[in-house]
């Protein structure tokens, strides 16, 4: 473990500018919101920034990119396509834990199942990831009830965490120590490591103060989603609630669906482009021909948090597919995200109360 | 940072988002937490907003017909020609129309109207679509003096009471329905008068459920319940209204006995909502109006309800139209109308006239205009001037094709230009500065986001150009300049300057030295005199049906038709999803109750003849509970089928989502 | 042993010949660019692949038996928006191909026992590889019925082949129409009432079922009433899909995704699927 005084700690940014495109958080001006986005300098990075409303695997899997080009001559007959390249390594710059939670469900799923997706590898492969502790929770964090924070606990390459005047450096894996062995920083001391420990608690602690918007007994609702035991009136209520607008799983760190579509171009190139998608769009599951197996709108809910809270999807992720960030709370146009959703599950509840 | 912030182009709600740019193109969209009316969220069509500006899909060039064929030209010979023709006709005042489009900025609508009225001498200045906006505006400016609405979105979560009448808002404006359904979840009551189950109504606290074309029966009922139970706000009425007694002796005409049999309501829910009413301290209305929207009439009862009930004027009240596209109340603010200049000053007015002839430093036309629709209708017109067409032409290709002389201004390829002698592309709404008033009266300013495409000029150079070409010298540097022009004639503008602008959020007018910053909503003492009660007709005969059509059938926006237009084409989910109803039922649908589909003996998806005494169509039909017995429902210009059909029924339609047609429905 | 797949770039193929087969759906036979893709792209029966129409986007598409004796072929509905350009293609047009994914019928397992197919309408489209195999295997299964159905005679599929079934000695042919029609010789009824008809055999037996949901649901339960046991009852399910690759999950049944874990399961499958099919 390593130490570095606080008002140096961009030096590690800058180091690993040398090698890799840097991403960090960053707040934009005229909106004073927080992004986790590609930065101009590194000096614009900002780790005591809320956590950033763009979900990290805008990172390694954009909102839309081009996976593939092809041109298509119909009177030469001739096909020339082409793979798309990415020109640079990444590094993330001040991950959040529970970002990191989702950016290793997408790697399990990417990666792991039974083919590696070529894209996601190439922006993933030699991506650098330091990730910084959150010291205290935001009023929309509920990481403590997924078991992905406030501290990360493997998956980073370097993990920061603020004892005071420093920062405490944690080293996950050999490429993180070649670079702090590069940069010459102080190895740390056990007492730096008990700090450690004593900020974590504290951040622990704070949910109940600080945390407010959502709390989410995630376990209690596992084994009911699992098994399906849930009244059909819960899932109309929720589904009645929903504005099918495929926010959530825009948003969601470890939600991974995409639509793939060839968009012509003027000079008869054409780009295959992916985009992400949703679950919750009536169209995501219609096939040529009408049949539409998950048509009713309960359903697709239904099926959104089969998918975040089951174990048999969570087998696929090796953790509970929530990551308790909270950003589909506060994008949801019909307040149903899915603390509000498990609160739902977990009382059963089938109508709100009718005001007089 | 490649994340710039803007303004979502689709609907009037106005919610602010930002666009990533990455090497000069819009790869991606992102909501704006801290946007005080969206507060972090979108709808679908908001969500792939990116999908629509990086299309490739545009104008590069300006054309010009030569021997029936688009042939490309420089911006210069296209605007010189354009000119020249334009010029040469005789009598523009009945013989020039201009269209304008509702998604153009504040400054290139004020330009274009500029431009129709100072150089080529015209008044005929329309909207396209939803110009039934205007019927609103009216209501609400005779009685207030406000041409727009008269509360504030922010505001809704302090409304305790909410009407919303008709509009099916959930699909149209997403973002505003969920600030209902988010008051609701915080104890506010929402009533929604609906005929069918509409996704609002299930999220209400009560859906008065009423026949079709009986929505002002209901209002009217409503009212007058309120005041002779001395539920209205007597003081308010005595002290900030005149008009009163007119418009209570004319609900005199509305028999109790009467009310349940034509609205298909008890009086017992319509004691409930009244009490209701007048219990809350503060209530909204929500409606929209036009093509899917409510007539006069019935906008005038809502607003002459919620009068009475003293609910405008003050915080967390308001009557309030929605408008369906992005800047559509904007394009009203900017004068196009064949009456208005800006700020819904009438041309009229001697006063108004002069200050503006003597600002463009021309004389205006002294007459009214004439709505553009209606001179193609009546097969008056020679030339045509129209900006990024959405729909309604469809209907008058015949008479467009007969014309002499038709340009088309746009950004993104269109079968309109077809129709067009000249075309001349301009950037899109991030490819220059403009600002946009949304449906609270919200002026947003957009900034520039990527350079436009290579060669292609922003709306406003273009408007100038074309100003020049014909002798008049306009000297813009900025679209801030023009407006600083707009501000200077237009007295609800009056303190809007770019500068201003500072964050997100934008400016609602008035913006004036009594608002420096805006005010976001009416307060009863900025009226001029007392409010008025609007004039009411007192008709209040249900919609007729007989044993030859026993079904009234209404027609309304279907759940993912957003302006079948060309913006949605190119977009991939979006139009996905629109396809998603679309495609389970290719030739249209009809939407009857399970009661009616058992008595004609038919199951969902078979086809049925629809028959009206004024034609028929063939249609599938769609088997819901939404609707009750006896009713039928259509979206609205689905297919050429229904739309042809529709056609016939022109004049009923006219009435806005009011509009009955008593049909027949037949097992084919 | 690893099996050659295209995963992310499509291969390109020519089309040779195409065969209108019924109203709108026809066979096209396809032939490799790369003559050492055409030599390693082995195909089990059951597995689909993903077919670029270029300039138009991808859909999925099930496959014909191995090449032993038959050329590469898809058969094809015009049914949405890239079909409808397929149909638009001549004899020298070219695609791409992505694949072969998803798991095959399970051949090895059924050696010995009685084989029935049950289809409907198109669906004796992935079937027909299946019964091509174990014609040209006769002697490795029991009794081989096909049971095989469709609204007007107009709809059956494959009459070529299917006449050439009926020659052969032990094999079992019905096939049926929805409702009457002038000429037609053989049964009239909904697919599944040919189960009875067939007396089909439920001991040592497998069923291969194929067609639309609701003819599919009808099917099983005779099937079922008659003694057949669920994880002797195979089909193929179909879901619309992107990637073909387990990662768009387009094609989501509850805990399973068709593209990987199918699309070829069991009865007893698809009953703890957890969502209808």
């Amino acid at each position: 473990m390593f130490l570095i005084k606080k008002n140096e700690v961009l030096k590690l940014a800058q180091e690993l500018e040398k090698s890799y495109a840097v991403y960090g958080p960053v707040v934009e001006k005229e909106s004073g919101q927080a992004f986790l986005t590609k930065v101009d300098s590194v000096n614009d990075i900002d780790l005591n920034a809320p956590i950033p409303a763009l979900p990290p695997k805008s990172v390694v899997f954009p909102q839309i990119e081009k996976i593939l080009g092809y041109k298509y001559d119909r009177n030469s007959k001739n096909v020339d396509i082409k793979m798309v390249v990415v020109p640079q390594a990444k590094a993330i710059f001040g991950l959040r834990s529970c970002d990191l939670a989702g950016i290793q469900c997408l790697d399990r799923f990417f990666l792991g199942q039974e083919f590696v997706d070529d894209v996601y590898l190439l922006h993933r492969k030699q991506m650098f990831i330091v990730t910084n502790t959150c010291t205290k929770p935001f009023a929309q964090c509920f990481c403590a009830c997924t078991d992905s924070g406030p501290s990360a606990k493997e998956g980073y390459d370097l993990n920061l965490t603020d004892i005071g005047d420093s920062y405490l450096i944690e080293v996950g894996s050999d490429k993180g120590k070649e670079l702090c062995e590069k940069m010459g920083l102080q190895k740390s001391e056990a007492a730096h490591a008990a700090e450690k420990v004593k900020v974590v608690d504290k951040s622990l602690d704070s949910f109940e103060k600080e945390a407010v918007e959502n709390k989410a007994w995630i376990s209690r609702v596992m084994n009911r989603i699992t098994t399906g035991f849930i009244k059909p009136q819960v899932w109309e209520f929720i589904g009645d609630q929903c504005f099918e607008c495929g926010a959530c799983s825009f948003v969601c760190p470890s939600c991974s669906c995409f639509n793939i579509e060839d968009f012509n171009k003027p000079d008869t190139a054409v780009d295959r482009m992916r985009e992400w998608d949703s679950c919750s769009f009536e169209g995501y599951t219609r096939m040529a021909g009408d049949h539409n197996p998950r048509k009713p709108i309960e359903d697709r809910r239904n099926k959104r948090f089969f998918c975040k809270l089951s174990y048999s999807q969570s087998k696929k992720y090796l953790r509970p597919g929530c990551v308790g960030c909270g950003r589909c709370a506060w994008v949801c146009p019909g307040d149903i995200g899915l603390p509000n959703v498990v609160t739902y599950v977990r009382r059963e509840i089938t109508e709100r109360e009718i005001n007089e | 940072m490649n994340y710039k912030a803007g303004i979502c182009n689709f609907c009037g709600t106005g919610c602010g988002h930002l666009l990533n740019v990455e090497d000069g193109k819009i790869s991606g969209v992102f909501p704006s937490r801290n946007h005080p009316v969206s507060k972090g969220r979108l709808c679908v069509r908001g969500w792939h907003i990116h999908e629509l500006i990086r299309t490739d899909d545009r104008l590069t060039t300006p054309l010009i017909r030569k021997n029936g064929k688009l042939e490309s030209a420089s911006y210069d010979e296209a605007v010189s020609f354009a000119v020249e023709k334009l010029k040469g006709i005789k009598k523009p005042s009945e013989e020039l129309g201009f269209i304008a489009s509702p998604r153009s900025s504040n400054e290139e609508n004020y330009l274009f109207m500029k431009l129709a009225r100072s150089v080529f001498k015209t008044n005929n200045v329309s909207i396209q679509s939803e110009s039934g906006q205007r019927e609103s505006l009216n209501v609400l400016y005779k009685g207030t003096g406000m041409a727009g609405m008269l509360g504030s979105i922010e505001e809704i979560k302090k409304a305790e009471f909410i009407l919303v009448v008709g509009t099916d808002i959930t699909k149209q404006n997403p973002i505003i329905g969920s600030e209902i359904h988010m008051a609701a979840m915080n104890g506010s009551t929402v009533v929604t008068i609906c005929s069918r189950k509409s996704q609002i109504a299930k999220l209400s606290d009560i859906h008065l459920q009423c026949k079709p074309g009986s929505k002002k029966i209901l209002l009217a009922a409503m009212a007058k319940g309120l005041i002779e139970k001395n539920l209205h706000d007597a003081d308010f009425v005595q002290k900030y209204t005149e008009g009163f007694e007119g418009f209570a002796n004319s609900l005199g005409s509305l028999n109790d006995g009467d009310i349940e049999s034509l609205t298909g309501v008890s009086a017992q829910q319509i004691a409930a909502v009244v009490k209701n009413l007048s219990e809350a301290k503060t209530a909204m209305a929500f409606f929209s109006s036009g093509i899917s929207g409510l007539d006069e009439d019935t906008i005038s009862y809502i607003y002459n309800l919620f009068v009475v009930a003293g609910k405008i004027g003050k915080e967390g009240c308001g009557v309030n139209p929605i408008a369906g596209i992005a800047n559509l109340q904007g394009t009203y603010d900017m004068g196009v109308a064949p009456d208005l200049l800006t700020g819904f000053q009438s041309i009229k007015d001697a006063e108004t006239a002069k200050k503006f002839g003597k600002a463009w430093g021309a004389d205006l036309p002294v007459e009214n205009g004439k709505d553009v629709y209606d001179l193609l209708a009546a097969k008056k017109l020679k030339g045509l001037v129209v900006v990024d067409h959405d729909e309604l032409i469809v209907r008058q290709q015949k008479a467009i094709d007969d014309l002499d002389f038709v340009v088309y201004f746009g950004a993104f390829n269109n079968p309109f230009t077809e129709l067009a002698d000249v075309v001349i592309p301009i950037g899109t709404y991030v490819e220059s500065d403009g600002t946009f008033t949304s449906t609270d009266r919200r002026i947003q300013l957009s900034h520039r986001k990527v350079e436009p495409v290579k060669g292609i000029q922003a709306g406003w150079q273009v408007y100038s150009m074309v100003a020049a070409k014909a002798g008049a010298k306009w000297n813009y540097d900025s679209p801030a300049a023009v407006m600083a022009e707009i501000a200077s004639l237009t007295p609800n503008y009056s303190g809007v300057k770019y500068d201003k602008f500072k964050g997100i959020g934008g400016i609602q007018w008035p913006c004036n030295d009594k608002y420096p910053q805006g005010c976001p909503r009416f307060n009863a003492g900025d009226a001029k005199g007392k409010i008025k009660f609007v004039s009411v007709s007192a008709n209040f005969k249900g919609a007729e049906k007989n044993t030859e059509f026993p079904y009234l059938m209404m027609t309304g926006k279907a759940q993912h038709f957003w302006h079948q237009n060309n913006l949605m084409r190119r977009t991939f989910i979006p139009m996905r999803e629109y396809n998603a109803t679309l495609l389970l039922y290719p030739k249209g649908y009809v939407e009857i109750s399970p009661e009616d589909a058992k008595s004609i003996q038919v199951r969902d998806k078979w086809p049925v003849k629809v028959v009206s005494p004024y034609g028929s169509m063939k249609v599938t039909v769609k088997v819901t509970p939404d609707v009750k017995s006896e009713s039928a429902y259509v979206p609205y210009f689905i297919r050429d089928m229904i739309s042809e059909f529709l056609m016939e029924h022109k004049e009923l339609l006219e009435q806005g989502e009011d509009a009955i047609i008593p049909v027949r429905i037949e097992k084919v | 042993m690893s099996e050659y797949k295209v995963i992310t770039v499509p291969e390109v193929a020519v089309i040779k010949e195409i065969k209108k087969e019924i109203e709108d759906t026809s066979t096209f036979y396809l032939e490799f660019e790369n003559p050492e893709v055409a030599k390693n792209f082995k195909i089990k029966s059951g597995q689909f692949i993903m077919c670029t129409i270029f300039g138009a986007g991808e859909f999925a598409v099930s496959l014909p038996p191995s090449p032993e004796n038959d050329r590469f072929h898809i058969s094809v509905r015009a049914a949405g928006k890239v079909t409808k350009v397929l149909h638009s293609l001549q004899p020298g047009d070219k695609v791409g191909i992505r694949g072969p994914f998803g798991n095959g019928f399970p051949f090895d397992e059924i050696k010995g026992k009685n084989v029935i197919y049950v289809a409907g309408g198109i669906g004796i489209i992935p079937l027909r590889s299946s019964i091509v195999h174990v014609l040209q295997h006769r002697n490795e299964f029991g009794r081989v019925i096909v049971l095989y159905g469709a609204r007007t005679p107009q709809d059956l599929m494959y009459n070529y082949n299917i006449d050439e079934w009926r020659k052969i000695e032990g094999v079992e042919i019905y096939t049926t129409i929805d409702s009457p029609a002038p000429g037609w010789k053989y049964e009239v009824g909904f697919v599944n009432t040919l189960v009875e008809k067939a007396k089909v055999p439920v001991d040592n037996s497998v069923a291969f079922v194929c067609g639309p949901p609701i003819m599919f649901n009808s099917v099983i339960k005779d099937l079922v009433n008659r003694g057949m046991r669920e994880e002797n009852i195979i089909s193929t399910l179909e879901r619309h899909m992107k990637c073909g690759i387990g990662k768009c999950q387009h094609c989501a049944i509850g805990r399973t995704l068709v593209c990987t874990d199918g699309p070829v399961y069991t009865y007893k499958q698809i009953k703890t699927l957890g969502e209808q099919i």
